[in-house]
């Protein structure tokens, strides 16, 4: 059992608690621990919002079979080991009930789908495409302009990796903003600063007489 | 003597006096210089080519060739004979062009001396060392080759970094735009980064070490042969993945392999660590 089949199954793993060999990757594996117990939470979060009374069965199985569409549940997975997200069904419903339900779980429904852990963010990608075209920052243009008076044969090529560096670093900006857990990202924007410090610290070094 | 001899042998004249006088003005020269045992050598050449060589003795043994007179090479030795510099600049208030501003250096140096060089647009390269190198070029070619047990330490604005047969080594190579490309790199760390500048790495990652390579927008290429022992890891953020190399699935990874845009596994013992990172470019890791 590894990370990426461990969350194959998870919403089967959250309703149930998952079989023995799951539960072994759970126990020894803090990053899928933590993703459990954030859900678990959620999950818990979710209940509270339910009213007195459960929503109609065909509210939980509108879900399933949204998750099953998703590829979140595997076909046959939760029948074979004889689970059902539709609960019994013990008291009657109201309109708002039902509605505050359907939310709680569609929103939970949605953070499965789009919850993932440690991975990084997906790019905001002006980016690439426009490191050509952008605009030195002031400070980017005196120094390319300092470089240019000694050595004008490198002065493109100070344009050009200021530029692409630029866009690194925003990038990797809103990297951690949008994820300020992931470590990659923090390193990537430490690279990506690095790389900014070198050019200026080569620029400088070109630019003394 | 009609006229259209005068202009023939006029034209030859200025086509002799033409050639002598580029010949006069390239000069070469040669300079001994002690050293001491694990000394440092410093070289700062904005234009021409700097080429360094491993050799034998306490001697650095520079020969360069200036190719105007408006440029001069300062050497200077500390009185431990510790460092040795030369350093190119232009005379006076001379202002040289790109051309006249050259000078082409070879330089022999004791195998265990330590090596920095600092240039614009100057190829560099470098071979058969075992002390220290450090490299820095804004677009000239940087080329490294039969360095062992070493720190090499290569920095370049848009300049290409070839490394090659560097073992037992501490690699750490920053590149903005320059490609770089290594063929049999091995030790306890090599790191490289870049901006928009492809990484190509072929060799086994042996020695148990760190290997990081990380790029922006670059592509990552990694020809691992089938014995490598490696824990390796590749993550794009927007770009692709492409594994064809035979990987175990890890148990535990820090991070969930997503299929297209991330992959982790292990291959043999997996001694070394192998980190691939971009943000955009692709990354590819096959079998050699």
């Amino acid at each position: 059992m590894n990370c990426q089949k461990f969350q194959e199954v998870l919403p089967y793993i959250i309703e149930s608690g998952g079989n023995k060999e799951e539960e072994e990757h759970l126990r020894t594996c803090p990053a899928c621990a933590g993703l459990v117990e954030d859900l678990r939470y959620i999950a818990t979060q979710a209940k509270l919002l339910l009213p007195m009374h459960d929503p109609n069965p065909r509210v939980w199985t509108g879900i399933e079979q949204a998750l099953r569409h998703q590829g979140l549940i595997q076909e046959g997975r939760m029948s074979l080991m004889g689970h059902t997200l539709v609960p019994a069904q013990t008291k009657s419903w109201t309109p708002v009930g039902w509605i505050m339900a359907a939310a709680a779980l569609m929103a939970f429904s949605a953070l499965l789908i789009t919850y993932r852990p440690q991975l990084p963010p997906a790019p905001a990608s002006a980016q690439n495409m426009n490191a050509q075209s952008a605009t030195l920052p002031a400070d980017d243009q005196q120094l390319v302009s300092q470089v240019s008076e000694r050595a004008p044969d490198v002065r493109s090529a100070y344009e050009d990796s200021l530029r692409e560096v630029n866009v690194y670093i925003s990038d990797a900006e809103q990297a951690v903003a949008k994820d300020p857990e992931d470590a990659a990202a923090r390193e990537r924007l430490v690279d990506a600063y690095q790389q900014k410090e070198m050019l200026y610290e080569m620029a400088t070094a070109r630019s003394l007489p | 003597m009609n006229q259209h001899a005068l202009t023939g042998i006029g034209a030859v004249s200025i086509l002799a006096l033409g050639t002598v006088q580029a010949l006069a003005a390239d000069t070469r020269k040669e300079v001994r210089l002690e050293i001491a045992p694990g000394g440092m050598v410093n070289v700062v050449n904005n234009t021409g080519a700097v080429s360094i060589h491993g050799g034998t003795g306490r001697q650095v043994v520079a020969i360069y060739t200036t190719h105007s007179s408006k440029i001069e090479v300062d050497q200077t030795a500390t009185p431990d004979k510790g460092r040795i510099e030369l350093r190119t600049h232009a005379l006076g208030d001379q202002h040289p062009t790109s051309d006249e501003a050259r000078v082409d250096f070879d330089i022999t140096v004791p195998a265990g001396s330590s090596v920095t060089v600092s240039t614009a647009t100057a190829p560099i390269t470098v071979e058969g060392l075992s002390g220290d190198v450090t490299l820095s070029s804004d677009t000239g070619q940087i080329t490294v080759r039969n360095v062992a047990k070493a720190h090499v330490h290569v920095r370049g604005v848009t300049a290409p970094v070839n490394l090659t047969d560097i073992v037992n080594g501490h690699v750490e190579v920053t590149s903005s735009g320059g490609a770089v490309q290594m063929v049999n790199v091995s030790g306890s760390k090599v790191s490289v980064g870049t901006a928009n500048g492809n990484i190509t790495y072929r060799g086994d990652c042996s020695g148990g070490g760190s290997y990081e390579f990380t790029t922006h927008s670059g592509a990552i290429d990694v020809t691992l042969p089938e014995y490598a022992s490696v824990d390796l890891s590749a993550r794009s953020v927007s770009g692709s993945v492409q594994n064809d190399f035979p990987l175990q699935a890890k148990p535990h990874s820090p991070f969930v392999p997503k299929s297209g845009s991330s992959f982790a596994g292990t291959s043999n013992s997996g001694l070394s660590s192998v980190e691939l990172q971009s943000f955009s470019g692709k990354i590819r890791v096959k079998k050699q």
